[in-house]
């Protein structure tokens, strides 16, 4: 017994190589969360917001730097195979920078106050206790929130970017503790936030547990957890067989829980409606679109040789995704919890897009999640700025009459809510067509009929918000607040990003159909 | 023994872990059960590392450990800072969120 | 082929007769006068109260946390024992776990300016 595990042994360590040029954006932004921690603990409370705010920009700029210079021209599989950045990689975790700056911008949002406005000043007490309050009358800061955000950005850059599964398991918990602490850190409706985080944390806990199993199978069955070397043992069909399967659909289930697929999207909701209104935005954005590049790479790379296995299944959730979004988006009464659903709905039709298994599937698919990830972060943050009686005003019922009280907010928002409809003219409209007609391309037509039946749906129900804001007299208290630079930047930025799209949209296509292939 | 049989177990214990979280109320309780699907995940990769001939199975159940150790320490102080709002950890009460 | 175990057993054998020794000698010299005050379960400071089973004050849970991030953290310093000793490894491995060290202290001193360290 000795002897065979001694002959398990490697012989001699040897030092791992690791390109440093090619990781690079990604030592910067744990390098940044790392000094935004010191910055936290010594830093005299007045200066913090602002030192906060300008260290976390100018990590996330660098970064998109690095990615455009340095990290470009090193592409390969480096530190021992766990990490691989070729061109999806690279694309993918340019598209989470550059969403992550547009989102903290929202976030740093004050207002006239010292501190932003979305968090609440001290986390850690009960609300509406003296501790609180007491912590308020001192000047607590909220600041923490910043470091977070980059942890989660460290995290959903390092998600798409993973070799192996094991490090893949670890991104996904980088990514995912920091967002949930944050989204339990609104400055209203602490209670609400609260449970928003709970719910999270154990539904997310409870996923990430499936994936890991999922993993531990397919470690069984392949005798690695490098997806290269995945990919050879299921090409070989060596051995235990009746590992693979449900490792496969165990860890694809994982990432579905992260993507808010039905039937694992019931915290999505309850998440988007409890946390604050710009982690929303940035959450809804980011884990999507680093979610969706971690599935693509697994489903791409790795299991690509069963695919007839895992296809049905997932033309099944894709169809039931769809389904769930729009028809449960009709029903909705408050407006986060129906941009909550029509988040589902979009992540069906991004599997519509993934489900082509083709180059253009990889192409379509990011451009939908660029399009989507400005438009959505814009959104959220236009809903932090409509109040009633000191409350964010969530309740549809209260953005009546929107477009007479305050015309730009209102056209803004009716502008990308024709955006989530795919109204041509916009980023909306170039997405859905390019995913779908990928997945004709891929053999998936009934998909895109099912997808184009329940766009419908969800544009009835994007239209009657329309017609609520322009076409009914105005009710309550309900007023629009002046956003200072910080939203103003992010608003316009996620705006013009999607009319952008909608109108040259060649750009980004090609930069996309050039950088699809993923490394082995 | 057959090292198949503690694959079984680890399968069971994962089992036991999910039901736990489905059917138990408190939200510590319900933490346990995950934490119980962690640790049969880590049984499954020792016992697949010894099949295999092989020690990164061993290597990679540390580093579930450590991740599991951050979860506890986010999630304990998610359910504590709800617990003393509400003087209850039970999921059920937790219900402001609604359709 | 059974030789390693048999070591093991006699480093176990041994640890078990020296604890056994030093409590039965203990037991044989130590003079023995029980008065109800002695038999209580802490002998000095505050009489127990109550079951044996009691809440913990929350104080509790911070250091609780930071034990348990820090002691599991600690496995990642065995691998580094196997090559710090070998001379072309020692200087590299030395910097790279002075970088890990040093993102744990991170924390550590913003959990310590947040008053986590201090007794409440």
């Amino acid at each position: 017994m000795i002897a065979s595990m001694a002959g398990a042994l490697p012989t001699e360590f040897v030092m791992t190589q690791i390109s440093y040029a090619a990781v690079l954006p990604m030592l910067l932004v744990f390098g940044g969360a790392m000094i935004g921690v010191l910055i936290e603990a010594f830093a005299p409370r007045r200066f913090r917001h602002e030192a906060q705010v300008t260290l976390t920009l100018l990590t996330l700029v660098a970064a998109l730097v690095a990615i455009a210079t340095s990290a470009r021209d090193h592409q390969g599989i480096t530190a021992a195979g766990a990490v691989v950045i070729d061109g999806p990689a690279l694309i993918f975790q340019g598209v989470i920078v550059a969403l992550a700056a547009v989102g903290v911008l929202a976030m740093a949002e004050r207002f006239t106050a010292d501190e932003a406005d979305a968090f609440t000043q001290s986390g850690a007490a009960v609300p509406g206790s003296p501790r609180e309050a007491a912590a308020v009358r001192l000047g607590a800061t909220s600041t923490e929130v910043f470091p977070l955000t980059l942890f989660a950005v460290a995290g959903m850059m390092l998600f798409p970017a993973s070799a192996d599964l094991l490090v893949m398991f670890v991104a996904l918990e980088v990514l995912s503790l920091p967002l949930y602490i944050l989204s339990g850190l609104a400055r209203r409706r602490r209670l609400l936030s609260q449970e928003a985080s709970l719910k999270y944390f154990l539904l997310g806990a409870f996923s990430s547990a499936f994936f890991l199993f999922g993993a531990a199978l397919i470690y069984g069955y392949a005798g690695s957890l490098e997806l290269s070397d995945i990919a050879t043992a299921v090409q070989n069909q060596s051995g235990m067989d009746g590992l693979l399967i449900p490792g496969v659909l165990l860890v694809v289930v994982g990432l579905l829980f992260k993507v808010g697929a039905a039937p694992f999207h019931a915290w999505t909701p309850d998440v988007y409606q409890g946390a604050p209104s710009p982690v929303t935005g940035f959450m809804a954005a980011g884990t999507k679109v680093a979610a969706f590049g971690a599935l693509l790479r697994v489903l791409y790379v790795a299991f690509e040789g069963v695919r007839w296995d895992w296809m049905p299944i997932l033309w099944g959730v894709a169809i039931l995704t769809m389904v769930v979004g729009a028809v449960l988006s009709v029903t909705q009464t408050d407006m986060k919890r129906l941009l909550a659903y029509s988040s589902i709905a979009h992540a069906g039709f991004i599997l519509v897009g993934v489900l082509a298994l083709n180059q253009k599937g990889v192409s379509s698919t990011l451009f939908y999640l660029v399009a989507y990830g400005f438009m959505t972060i814009a959104a959220f943050a236009i809903v932090a700025l409509v109040r009633s009686s000191g409350n964010e005003a969530t309740h549809l019922s209260q953005w009546a009459g929107l477009g007479k009280r305050s015309p730009i907010v209102a056209g803004v928002f009716a502008f990308l809510l024709l955006a989530f409809t795919g109204i041509p003219l916009t980023s909306g409209f170039t997405a859905k067509f390019a995913v779908f007609a990928a997945a004709v391309a891929g053999g998936g037509t009934w998909l895109v009929i099912v997808g184009i039946i329940c766009s419908g749906i969800t544009a009835f129900v994007y239209i009657r918000i329309i017609v609520l804001m322009y076409f009914s007299e105005p009710a309550g208290d309900t007023m629009v607040m002046t956003p200072t630079v910080m939203s103003t930047l992010c608003i316009s930025l996620g705006t013009l990003v999607t009319l952008w799209l909608g109108i040259i949209p060649s750009p980004l296509l090609d930069l996309a159909s050039q950088s699809t292939l993923f490394l082995r | 023994m057959s090292l198949v049989n503690y694959i079984y177990l680890s399968a069971i214990l994962f089992a036991i872990g999910s039901a736990v979280v489905l059917v138990r109320r408190n939200a510590i309780v319900v933490f346990m059960g995950v934490e119980l699907m962690l640790n049969a995940t880590n049984l499954a990769f020792v016992t697949f590392a010894r099949m295999n001939g092989q020690l990164d199975g061993q290597a990679i159940a540390l580093f579930v450990m450590v991740v599991a150790a951050a979860e506890v320490v986010v999630g304990l102080a998610i359910i504590m800072s709800i617990y003393r709002a509400r003087r209850s950890a039970s999921v059920d009460d937790a219900n402001l969120l609604k359709l | 082929m059974l030789s390693p175990y048999l070591v093991v057993g006699g480093v176990v054998l041994v640890g078990v007769l020296l604890f056994v020794a030093a409590m039965g000698a203990r037991r044989l010299i130590a003079p023995s006068a029980p008065t109800p005050a002695k038999e209580s379960t802490y002998e000095c400071g505050v009489d127990p109260v109550g079951e044996g089973w009691a809440q913990t004050n929350v104080r509790y849970f911070l250091y609780a946390f930071l034990y348990v991030i820090f002691a599991v953290d600690a496995v990642y310093l065995f691998p580094w024992a196997t090559v710090i000793r070998s001379s072309d490894l020692a200087l590299a491995s030395l910097a790279e776990v002075g970088i890990f060290v040093g993102v744990l202290l991170i924390g550590l001193a913003h959990a310590w300016r947040h008053g986590l360290l201090r007794w409440l």
